[in-house]
């Protein structure tokens, strides 16, 4: 029971680090907190939806984050980039505004009933895993966080750009006097964000219902991963994600009637201890 | 400043403002019409809680849908399990859940800038949760309905449930709720509070004590919220999880936005504003959230100032409330 709940947590927790590694990119070099972040892993999932059922999942897989990526440029180019002066709380609130342009959108095209998309042939069995019989598809969520997270981390500490990425995120004035183009940076960091979240919402597809509410769930455990983690920290995001993956598990074992409040208990205390999370903000 | 917000004048606003609602409530004589007013008095009541948080603390709540959930639900509780008669679970209530705002804003407004919408968003996510799946408590997702007695305050409830004694009832609420709020705002208190949201570490520097004045505007932020939330479990008679839902905190925030909340009876009037345009799009109410996003968008980008703001502009009076100076979107951007 508990190590099947340990095993569930961690597929959980690496969703969350491919949803919350976005919103950590976004947040470094935007300082924008993306609350349509999880409207944009719902219109993943929903175009992950009819792209596979058209082609097949891994089209979907590729094509999906490809789409989101187009979207993320045009949410940089005409949203975050105009905004960039204005007060933070603005950028909030317009993002805000989107997040409810989103959710009517998808409701619109798609229906308020649950979908689902079948997992791709290859990892429809089941697998025996240490004497527990674990669906194949969830050992490859697993795996396709631990591909975004390498993946991830390989550009960001050993490519120029990613070298870019992070002085753009700690110092962007200066950055740009060094000539880097700072706004062509972020809007390809925004594009990966928005494709991230795009990506996890065709990873979330099948094995999460598609349903009009998939969003919120979501996009609250992000927040609390990347306040936990340190707002903009990627690795503070992805140590976050597992342990809220983990902290869920366990918690529905030990302790049913306050599972779904742990996460909230989780983030208060880390705000209270250290208000800028545990690994600060450095990418 | 031209013009001085003294208790004189507010006074007179308090009293020109009752007799308009008076009037309303005894000229109009659609059942529906007034329902549909007294819910706008309601969430303008909302609003206005919502709106003393951004206006004085320059903070943005995404979770007060819990204060206005909480009114309800204390209330539903109280009297469900007899414990206590009517008047006094309505007092209970509300000093209950002013008490409560009081204590947990101690920790929230510790939380700077950006970190604060996200973590109230989580906390009212949190009673959101707590409400929908305690069924024993909270009756789970159908909700409790509320039994009111008979009488209530020595008068007959049906007397107090009719259309237009319940719209005159709200539209009190409201008027001296923004009369004790700007009251209050033009005290050597709300003067306090507002060099807090402007520079906080300059307003240490002169001897003020910052944190206990921030937790107090929540707190009063939280009660106005609290406040409406009763007046809906008494105009509804029922109490659901819905009420708690992110989408009401975020629907209360953008009437703030739409309103504008520089002043008090800014986010009132986009609260109005908001029931009055869904009834009249009618066909398009399906896509109601969707048309108000981009609304929000619009006047948060081309007009931050909102429908009050312009209003204010087109007679040309002076703003009676500083403007966000630049200091507070430096102070913003360093907190982050």
């Amino acid at each position: 029971m508990l190590s099947i709940n340990i095993f569930n947590g961690l597929v959980y927790g690496a969703l969350l680090v491919v949803m919350s590694s976005g919103l950590a990119l976004i947040y470094g070099l935007r300082r924008v907190v993306n609350f349509a972040h999880g409207s944009l892993y719902m219109l993943g999932a929903y175009l992950g939806y009819t792209v596979a059922s058209h082609t097949n999942f891994w089209v979907a897989q590729v094509a999906v984050p490809l789409l989101m990526g187009l979207l993320g440029l045009a949410l940089d180019r005409f949203a975050f980039r105009p905004l960039q002066d204005r007060d933070p709380l603005t950028v909030i609130l317009v993002t805000f505004g989107l997040l409810l342009v989103l959710e009517d959108l998808v409701q619109t095209v798609w229906g308020k009933s649950n979908l689902s998309v079948p997992a791709p042939e290859l990892l429809s069995a089941s697998v025996d895993l240490f004497g527990m019989s674990v669906p194949a598809y969830r050992i490859a969520v697993i795996f396709f966080g631990l591909v975004v997270a390498g993946a991830l981390t390989l550009w960001l500490r050993y490519s120029k750009m990613g070298l870019f990425v992070r002085a753009a995120s700690t110092e962007p004035t200066i950055t740009s006097m060094q000539g880097v183009n700072v706004d062509r940076l972020s809007g390809l960091v925004v594009a990966v964000g928005t494709a991230l979240a795009g990506l996890a919402g065709i990873i979330a597809a099948p094995f999460l219902s598609l349903s009009p509410s998939m969003s919120s769930d979501v996009i609250i455990d992000s927040f609390v991963v990347v306040v936990t983690g340190g707002l903009g920290s990627l690795s503070g995001a992805f140590a976050a994600a597992l342990l809220l993956g983990q902290v869920q598990a366990v918690g529905a074992v030990y302790l049913p009637e306050f599972a779904t409040v742990l996460p909230y208990v989780l983030m208060m205390a880390v705000l209270l201890w250290r208000p800028a999370g545990f690994a600060g903000n450095r990418v | 400043m031209s013009r001085e917000l003294t208790n004189g004048r507010i006074a007179g606003g308090v009293a020109v403002a009752l007799a308009a609602g008076a009037v309303v409530a005894l000229t109009v004589t659609s059942e529906t019409v007034l329902s549909l007013l007294t819910q706008a008095t309601i969430f303008a009541i909302f609003a206005l809680g919502v709106g003393i948080l951004l206006r004085q603390n320059g903070m943005v709540s995404f979770g007060h849908a819990a204060f206005y959930g909480l009114g309800g639900y204390v209330v539903a509780i109280l009297l469900e399990r007899q414990l206590m008669s009517a008047e006094t679970a309505l007092v209970t209530a509300f000093f209950g859940i002013a008490l409560f705002a009081f204590l947990i804003g101690f920790v929230v407004v510790r939380v700077p800038g950006i970190a604060f919408g996200m973590l109230t968003l989580a906390l009212g996510q949190m009673f959101y949760q707590v409400a929908s799946r305690s069924r024993n408590l909270t009756g789970g997702a159908d909700g409790i309905n509320i039994p009111w007695p008979d009488t209530l305050f020595g008068l007959d409830i049906s007397l107090l449930t009719r259309q237009d004694a319940m719209f005159y009832f709200a539209w009190s609420g409201l008027v001296l709720s923004i009369g004790i709020v700007a009251a209050l705002m033009a005290s050597r208190f709300g003067a306090t509070t507002e060099a807090i949201r402007d520079n906080e570490e300059r307003a240490r520097f002169i001897g003020i004590q910052t944190l206990l004045p921030r937790v107090l505007i929540f707190t009063l932020s939280g009660t106005v919220t609290a406040l409406a939330g009763l007046m809906s479990a008494f105009q509804t008679a029922f109490v659901s999880p819905e009420s708690m839902h992110w989408s009401v905190s975020g629907t209360a925030l953008m009437m703030v936005i739409i309103g504008g909340y520089r002043y008090l009876w800014g986010p009132a009037l986009g609260a109005i504003v908001f029931f009055m345009s869904r009834d009249l799009v009618g066909d398009f109410a399906q896509h109601w959230l969707a048309i108000f996003g981009v609304a929000l968008i619009v006047v948060i980008v081309f007009a931050p100032q909102g429908i009050s703001g312009a209003l204010a502009r087109l007679f040309r009076r002076k703003a009676v409330v500083p403007q966000a100076t630049p200091a507070v979107i430096h102070k913003l951007k360093e907190r982050t």
